[in-house]
Formats: C-alpha cells, structure tokens, sequence
C-alpha cells in the first residue's frame, strides 16, 4: 500500500466521528442526486409520451380511392417532422366508437359506419410542428377537415396537459437542482471544515515535512485522497441506497403509470441509467471533493 | 561546501546575522557556537532556504540559494539531512515508519526501502526499537531516530541545530559519537551547540557568534 494511502487510511481511522459525518452528508447529497436524476428522467419520458402521442387527425372525404389515401398515408410517413401515420377505416371508427360507448351498447346499434369518416391519424415529432404540419394536410384534396389532439379530447386540452406537464418538469428540474445544490453545498462546505481540521491537527506534521524536503503535491497527498475516500463512499452509499429503492418500488410505478415509459422496463436499460448517473455522480464527487480539499489546503500555506 | 559572503538577516528591527563571511569545506565538521539568539538557528535556516538573507551571498555545494526557485526548494531540501533539538519525530509513526518517510519524500521506490531502514538503524543502535512509537522513547532515541532520518537519503550536508540540547551528557556523548562516525565517512556537518562539555571533549572548528556577528 502507498504511503500516502496508509496515511490517509491512518487519518480516518483516528477520527472515526469526523469520517462518518462527511460521509453521512455526502451519502444524503449523492442519494437525493440519484433521485432528482431518475425523476428528472421519468419526467422527461412523460412530456415526451403526451408530445408524441397521436394528435393530429386527418378526416377524409368520402369515396376516396384507397390508392390516393395510401399516397397521402405515404407522404406523410416520408416527412421527418412526423411520425406513427396510421390509417383508420369507416369500420375501424366504429368500433372505436362501440368500444368507447360499450357500457351502452344502444348508442353502438344506432349508428352505421357510414357516419364515420376514415381517417389518418398521426403525431408530430414537436410540439412546435403541429401548425404547419396542419395547415399543409388541410390543403389536401382528399381531406374534409382536420382534428387536432383528439386523443385528449380538444387542441386546448392537449396543449394545457402537455404545458403543464412542462411546468412540473421544469419544477421537478430547478426545484431538484436547487435541493441537490444546497445538498452539495453542506457537502463541500463539510469537506471544507474537516480537511481544515485534518490541517490544523496536522500542522506539526506538514512543517516537518517541509523540512525535510516533501513536495507540495506529498504533502498533499494523504489529505486529498482521505476527501476522494469520503467523496467515494457517500456516492456509493447514497447511489446505491436510491438504487434499491428505485428497483424496489419500480414495480407498482410502471403498473401505475401504465404504458407511460416512467422507467426503462428492461434491466439493461434500467441499468445504463443508473450506470450513466452513477459515472457522473463519481466525477461530480470527485471533483466536490479535490477542490474542497486544495481550498482547504491552501488556507495553511506557509510563506517562505 | 558551504559559503556565507556578507550575510545579514534581519526580523523586523532585530538584527540576527551580520555580515556574516565563513567558508565550511566538503567533509569537515564545524561547531556554530554562541549565546541564546546569537544567530546559530539563524544560519542554519538560511542554509536550508527556510528563508532568505537580507543581503548576502549564500552557496551550498555550488548552488546559490537565492536563485533557488521557491518551487524547486524541496527538491534542494533532500540532498540536506536536519536534525532538530526537539526531535521533529511523526508522534503517530513508528520508527521505522519515520524513517521511510524520508524514503517516500524522495521517492525511493517501496521496495528498497527495507534493507536501508534496517542498516541505518542498525548505525544509531535503534534496532530493536523498530515498531515502538515515539512515545514508547527516551530522549536519546528519539534524537537517534532524526538522526536516522536525516542519514537515510545519503545527504551530503547534514545540520544538526542543539541536538544534544534536550539530553543529558552520557546520551549526548553517544549520540555525538555516531555524528564522529558518519563524519569519519565523510560528511559534511555543520552543529549548532552550546554545550561546552562537546567543545571541549570534540575539537573541532567552531564558528562563535555574539549578537548576530561572527566573532571568532
């Protein structure tokens, strides 16, 4: 083992309360970072399920050949701002219409599929999209009129669920980063505290060093990888403990959200999340960490 | 080996070294003597670039202190062995361990270490002391064990500042004894004392300084 490792190990074994306080905070600042992150994500997978969903319809003319409609059909497939073109028969809307009015089926025996006009439904890549993409599809011969967000029931309706949705994704975001900040801040100032004390206690120590003719960056050595050994183990600690709980209550979030994709459903991809978090959250700490520990440090310089 | 020209050091309105002009040659060994705040501590600070001279040359082993860069001052640092009065021992390490720091300071490769911490051991008689703490010693070990820090890196100056200071004369006369030895191998010592028992009984060349001055 190094010297500079042994020592360090030396350090954190002699302060066994200091130690657990740095990395007590460190684990609930990584922790509460894991899951900003993963909500951060999950909301994200929200929005873009509402932006994405089929929102525009495009009613058709009656007795249009199906070679016309399947050039449209392809036309629009062909355009990169749109996307899930999919063609819906006078049949197909009628029994969409039953099955939406089957708790009572008189309403369902009333109608003929002659009152439905077919129709293509597709959605838009953005939000931002959906005018243009209208107003070209309105100019089609073959098209009667065009709905727009019909899944949700009016364009209003769309526009105020998907906006909101913005606005708590953008809560969800700053509030998160505002926490974790603050979080990260304790943890630094934490760091900054302990490696000071470390520094005083070991003033003695770094002279004699210097005497004896220790480079700054020996001196600094113990010091700045006992802050890497705490800075690793409140990322560890606080990822790991979010990760359990995440996978833990991963089950009732994806039957409760449906085929919203909240959260990857298949492990590798639940893992690469994590694994993509987890590999910043170690920069992060690391970085937290050094510059903590070489403020710290060079608040004891000694001038020659 | 080492030269003073004209050096003078002051701490504010105190004047701590005047003019000072002394040459010590590769291989000798020199007593700095004189009363308390006489400047003895002073000059071996300046030898080992703790600070700067006001005014004044300094050259050791051919270098020209004041041009050592700051950054470039440990590195000038490891060819000086220091042994202090007060010891300057890591209360936390043992031994052998404040021994190899010295090693480590230099960057010795782990490996070599062994074999170099037991022979220098073995040449202050500290041995059998290997796995104590400085705690665990008397004043005379723990003189020994700087002494055995200072030796390891094969200095080519060594400065010992009162290291009998804190001992009484049987521990003093042994531990002047192994400073004889490693100087009969040849190296440089420069000794801040004013214990006339060691003038006396050592003849060797002594620097005598009253108030800052060199006077004989």
């Amino acid at each position: 083992m190094s010297i500079h490792f042994k020592t360090a190990k030396d350090y954190i074994k002699r302060s066994p309360f200091q130690t657990l306080a740095a990395v007590f905070v460190l684990t609930l600042t990584f922790f509460v970072a894991t899951l900003v992150s993963i909500l951060t994500y999950s909301s994200s997978k929200v929005l873009r399920y509402f932006e994405t969903r089929p929102q525009v319809i495009a009613f058709l003319k009656d007795g249009v050949s199906t070679e016309v409609v399947v050039a449209l059909q392809d036309r629009l497939l062909a355009d990169v701002r749109i996307k899930e073109v999919k063609y819906v028969s006078k049949e197909d809307a009628l029994s969409i219409y039953k099955k939406a009015t089957s708790d009572n089926p008189l309403l369902g025996e009333l109608v003929s599929p002659t009152i439905f006009p077919a129709s293509l439904e597709f959605s838009v890549k953005n939000l931002s999209f959906a005018q243009a993409v209208i107003d070209e599809v309105k100019a089609e011969n073959i098209v009667d009129s065009v709905g727009f967000t019909a899944a949700l029931g009016g364009e209003s309706e769309l526009k105020n669920v998907v906006g909101r949705l913005r606005t708590i994704t953008a809560y969800v975001r700053i509030g998160g980063a505002i926490f974790t900040g603050i979080l990260a801040m304790a943890s630094f100032m934490v760091i900054l505290f302990t490696i000071s004390m470390r520094m005083t206690t070991r003033r003695d120590e770094v002279e004699i060093l210097n005497l004896i003719g220790a480079t700054k960056k020996f001196i600094r050595g113990p010091i700045i990888i006992e802050s890497l050994i705490y800075a690793g183990g409140g990322v560890l600690i606080g990822w790991t403990v979010a990760f359990i709980a995440v996978l833990y209550s991963a089950p009732g979030v994806l039957s409760y959200f449906g085929e919203i994709p909240v959260l990857p459903k298949n492990t590798f991809d639940l893992l690469s999340v994590f694994g993509i978090i987890l590999g910043f959250e170690i920069i992060f700490g690391f970085l937290l960490a050094y510059s903590g520990s070489v403020i710290a440090i060079s608040r004891v310089k000694k001038a020659r | 080996m080492v030269k003073f020209k004209n050096v003078t050091k002051r701490y504010g309105e105190v004047l701590a070294l005047e003019k000072a002009s002394f040459e010590v040659s590769k291989g000798e060994f020199i007593f700095i003597t004189g009363p308390s705040g006489a400047g003895k501590t002073t000059i071996l600070k300046l030898i080992l670039g703790e600070m700067l001279a006001d005014s004044g040359e300094i050259e050791v082993d051919g270098v020209n202190i004041a041009n050592v860069n700051e950054r470039d001052i440990p590195i000038y640092r490891q060819k000086i062995g220091t042994v202090f009065q007060d010891f300057k021992v890591l209360p936390e390490r043992t031994v052998a361990e404040n021994v190899e720091v010295a090693l480590a300071v230099i960057g010795l490769p782990q490996d070599d270490w062994d074999q170099r911490v037991k022979h220098v051991l073995k040449l202050v008689g500290l041995i059998n002391q290997i796995g104590l703490f400085p705690a665990q010693l008397s004043g005379g070990e723990l003189q020994r064990v700087s002494l055995a820090r200072a030796l390891i890196v094969n200095p080519k100056l060594l400065l010992a500042d009162e290291p009998t200071g804190n001992l009484d004369w049987q521990t003093s006369d042994s531990i002047m004894q192994i400073f004889e030895k490693i100087n009969k191998e040849g190296k440089t010592i420069m000794m801040a004392t004013h214990n006339q028992e060691i003038l006396k009984k050592y003849k060797k060349r002594v620097i005598h300084l009253e108030s800052g001055r060199i006077t004989k």
